[in-house]
């Protein structure tokens, strides 16, 4: 087990360098550069080119690359060319956002998708499974940017709930009631995206798993059906689940994007979408960076946790 | 009836399952009865409902899509038509199941002392270390060497023989009184399918049950039943004791299944007798003997009545067949 998850880690390390490497050369290709944003576009190509040298962007990009990874290393992310301000600290604040998000969209996806999936299959192709079917297939259909802006016109435009609209993010240091309701509709808008995947997928899993025979089994020991689901298939069924969770939060860091930047949520995916268009280079490295380890470690979690949940697995 | 009430009266069982086809007797009429501490031996082919009517016996048959009449009647209570509820309170307290295939037939991923003491404190209230220490004690009566340390595997961990000594133990842990075993030892090697038939034997002894062995093998129910019920098409074809069955058999199919036993004796690489022809279609089943076009004793009458049980010499035996083999041919050299 402790060289399974030695292996793992060296592997996880790798591809944290490779993607580094790929974000870095993409953001380079993009045209436009900081010095643009930061003297405005009239001033004289010889003050450009001063700033150009004084941010070390004359240097080729491999060397670039290798002065800011020798600084990753030893823990500096190093500062925004706009703001001037660490990209540490912009990651430290937007950071946090991201995870109550996914968090929050967790919690109801798995609340919704568990029972449901299990009611439906108890009676498969009964009325309700037809019915969660075809209303899980409809909402697969229907993307997180207009999920979230169909949300937005029925809960705060319609309804009127306050600090559900675009640009009223409240903290969650400054009101936490406030801070709930406007991280809701992010929150509903992902864990609606996640609750089809793991309703469908633990749905299909159950409906097998019920058909084995140690099911009958339990089942000839008299203990209830309730029971007999929650103690003998759930657990069999969740491998799949754990699976797919694990990659699906990953997918959700980039709806999550989305649906952040269009209600102005100062999270990591607004801060970065902002930083490209500014080619705030060094802020997109640091959330990239970040985004990716996080990826990364979720899906190592949920890993560990399907070898938890499945014995069987464990040796390869 | 005398003063030993029947613990198990079957009357006229059917199970029809309904299919895309159409209806399927997949049992067609079945009664016996069986006493307390009794071993009964159930024989037939692959498809010929046997696994199937001990199922419906037990009341676990599939949920849908399927028909049962006639009557189960397991120490008084009705088990044909009662609800999924009230079989439960008979169904691993009063009657439990060992099923084919250990491999499956167990929880991958639940401990095995957990399976087997799960019944003890789900329905009989027993608190976790008691009922731990009642299944160690299992694990030991079904003959697990330290029983205490495999408390705590998963069933992956044992050999196949292993599983159906706990899939034993998870049966006897609710002190049943009958024992339905379903092809208990097929899944399993030669050398250990006799261990598992003789830990059946003396478990049934000791707790005093009575045993239904469901079985495509006579060899198997030879020596260790007291009765036998030959099934052929989801019928019975005869019945009787097993000295009777094995001695003096009237019915031609009995006596196929016999011949199909390889014997020790016979000289070696001599064929392998089988049954020729295949098993009848239930969707579509003669409306004769379900066994004619596979009889060499079949004459006009078999193929257009079918056959009722009638009663041979002995009381309790009896067949279904229209050209019964005659007694001295009937016995085994």
């Amino acid at each position: 087990m402790v060289r399974y998850l030695v292996r793992r880690l060296i592997l996880l390390i790798g591809v944290v360098f490779i993607v580094s490497i790929g974000s870095f050369y993409l953001l380079h290709l993009l045209p436009g550069d900081p010095t643009a944003v930061i003297l405005g576009t009239g001033d004289t190509p010889a003050n450009k080119a001063k700033l150009f040298a004084q941010l070390g962007l004359n240097k080729p990009i491999w060397e670039q690359y290798f002065v800011w990874i020798r600084n990753v290393l030893r823990g500096n992310l190093g500062t925004s060319f706009i703001s001037q301000t660490s990209v540490w600290s912009v990651v430290k604040a937007a950071l946090p956002i991201d995870v109550e998000i996914i968090v929050l969209s967790q919690i109801l996806a798995f609340l919704v998708a568990i029972p449901l999936a299990i009611r439906s299959a108890r009676r498969p192709d009964g009325p309700l499974d037809r019915i969660l079917g075809a209303g899980s297939f409809t909402l697969l259909s229907i993307p997180s940017f207009v999920l979230i802006v169909l949300l937005v016109l029925f809960v705060s435009i319609k309804l009127g709930v306050g600090h559900t609209g675009p640009s009223s993010y409240v903290s969650l240091s400054a009101d936490w009631i406030g801070n709930l309701e406007s991280l809701s509709l992010p929150a509903i808008t992902l864990g609606i995206g996640s609750f089809v995947v793991y309703y469908r997928v633990l749905r299909s899993d159950l409906i097998a798993t019920l058909q084995e025979e140690f099911i009958t089994l339990a089942r000839s020991k008299g203990i209830s059906a309730r029971r007999i689901m929650w103690r003998h298939a759930l657990r069999p069924s969740a491998v799949a689940l754990c699976g797919t969770a694990g990659v699906n939060i990953g997918g959700l860091l980039a709806s999550g994007f989305i649906v952040q930047y269009l209600l102005s949520i100062p999270g990591l995916g607004y801060e970065l979408i902002e930083s490209v268009g500014l080619s705030d280079y060094l802020v997109v490295q640091g959330i990239v960076l970040v985004v990716c380890v996080g990826v990364i470690l979720i899906n190592f979690g949920f890993d560990l946790l399907t070898n938890i949940v499945d014995p069987r697995i464990r040796r390869e | 009836m005398t003063d030993h009430p029947k613990l198990l009266v079957v009357k006229d069982l059917r199970t029809t399952f309904a299919t895309p086809s159409g209806p399927l007797p997949a049992v067609g009429g079945v009664s016996f009865e069986l006493g307390t501490n009794e071993t009964l031996g159930i024989v037939g082919e692959s498809g010929s409902g046997k696994t199937v009517l001990s199922r419906t016996i037990m009341g676990l048959q599939p949920r849908r899509n399927v028909e049962v009449t006639g009557s189960v009647l397991l120490k008084g209570f009705e088990v044909v038509g009662a609800s999924e509820k009230e079989k439960r309170s008979i169904w691993g307290l009063e009657v439990a199941m060992i099923f084919q295939d250990p491999m499956t037939s167990l929880n991958p991923v639940m401990r095995i002392g957990k399976q087997i003491d799960e019944i003890l404190r789900v329905r009989q209230g027993m608190d976790r270390r008691a009922a731990k220490a009642r299944a160690v004690e299992l694990l030991e009566l079904v003959g697990i060497p330290s029983p205490a340390e495999r408390y705590g595997v998963f069933p992956r961990e044992l050999s196949g023989g292993m599983r159906q000594r706990v899939v034993i133990a998870t049966a006897l842990a609710g002190s049943p009184q009958l024992l339905m075993a379903d092809e208990p030892t097929t899944g399993l090697d030669v050398t250990i399918q006799a261990q598992i038939l003789n830990l059946l034997d003396s478990v049934k002894e000791q707790m005093k049950m009575s045993v239904v062995l469901v079985t495509h093998d006579l060899g198997v129910v030879a020596t260790r039943t007291s009765r036998i019920i030959v099934m052929y098409a989801g019928r019975i074809v005869e019945i009787g004791s097993t000295r009777e069955v094995f001695r003096r058999h009237r019915m031609p199919y009995t006596r196929a299944l016999l011949d199909a036993i390889p014997k020790v004796s016979n000289p070696s690489h001599s064929r392998l007798v089988a049954i020729p022809g295949r098993p009848p279609n239930l969707l579509d089943l003669p409306t004769g003997c379900a066994f004619a076009p596979r009889c060499a004793y079949a004459t006009d009458i078999c193929r257009v009545q079918r056959p009722r049980l009638e009663p041979a010499e002995e009381s309790g035996h009896a067949f279904a067949c229209w050209n019964p083999l005659p007694v001295a041919e009937g016995a085994l050299t």
